[in-house]
């Protein structure tokens, strides 16, 4: 059991910690909007880990886990922005918000109650 | 890579597939498009994991090959798929 052994091993389970966080997240956030900041721990936080814990435990696997670390954290914001302005646009509605400074929406389907 | 360091692996591995049935429930159970594309999106990157930890587990580093290749097919899928419900066409 060497060092660097030690250290992947800890990284791989920081990373698989930050999954679990991010899917119990998922099951308990109650709109979609809430639930992308759980989805986007595990597609940052989590991955990381993982990645690192490839790194140091596989011989070879450093440049292609740093590529894909390096295309996730320029890749992965993008989708979650992309799903808050899909769910925005098809009209998701938001549980518990007490205000909503986003102009109401044209189509009178997606219209969000107004109180 | 050690016995044990080999064990831990597996077990990370069993969690993160476990992990997985979470997130096809709420694919299954989305009462809106965007909740559906969401748990997906949360599908494919808990498959990187996956991919990544099983290249730990059976030594070879070309498995991570392939999540690099899965994370750009579920960006370019995810992209689309949000465009076309925000603005009801690819175009």
């Amino acid at each position: 059991m060497l060092l660097h052994e030690l250290l992947g091993l800890a990284a791989l389970f920081f990373g698989v910690t930050f999954s679990v966080i991010g899917v119990v997240g998922m099951l308990r956030f109650p709109d979609v909007y809430t639930r992308l900041h759980a989805s986007g721990k595990v597609s940052t936080l989590g991955l990381w880990g993982i990645l690192l814990g490839a790194a140091l435990l596989l011989e070879g696997a450093f440049p292609r886990a740093l590529a894909l670390a390096v295309f996730l954290v320029l890749v992965q914001p993008i989708a979650s922005h992309a799903i808050a302005a899909a769910a925005r646009c098809s009209g998701v509605p938001m549980a518990l918000s007490f205000r909503d400074d986003m102009p109401p929406l044209e189509t009178p389907s997606a219209t969000p109650e107004q109180p | 890579m050690s016995n044990l360091a080999n064990i831990g692996a597996q077990i990370a591995l069993i969690v993160l597939i476990v992990l997985l049935a979470p997130c096809v429930w709420r694919m299954v159970r989305a009462r809106h498009a965007a909740e559906r594309l969401q748990a997906i999106d949360l599908l494919t990157t808990l498959l990187i994991g996956i991919v990544v930890v099983l290249a730990v587990v059976e030594g070879v580093a070309f498995l991570v090959d392939i999540g690099i290749a899965l994370a750009a097919f579920s960006f370019i899928g995810t992209l689309a798929v949000a465009r076309y419900l925000s603005e009801g066409g690819l175009f």
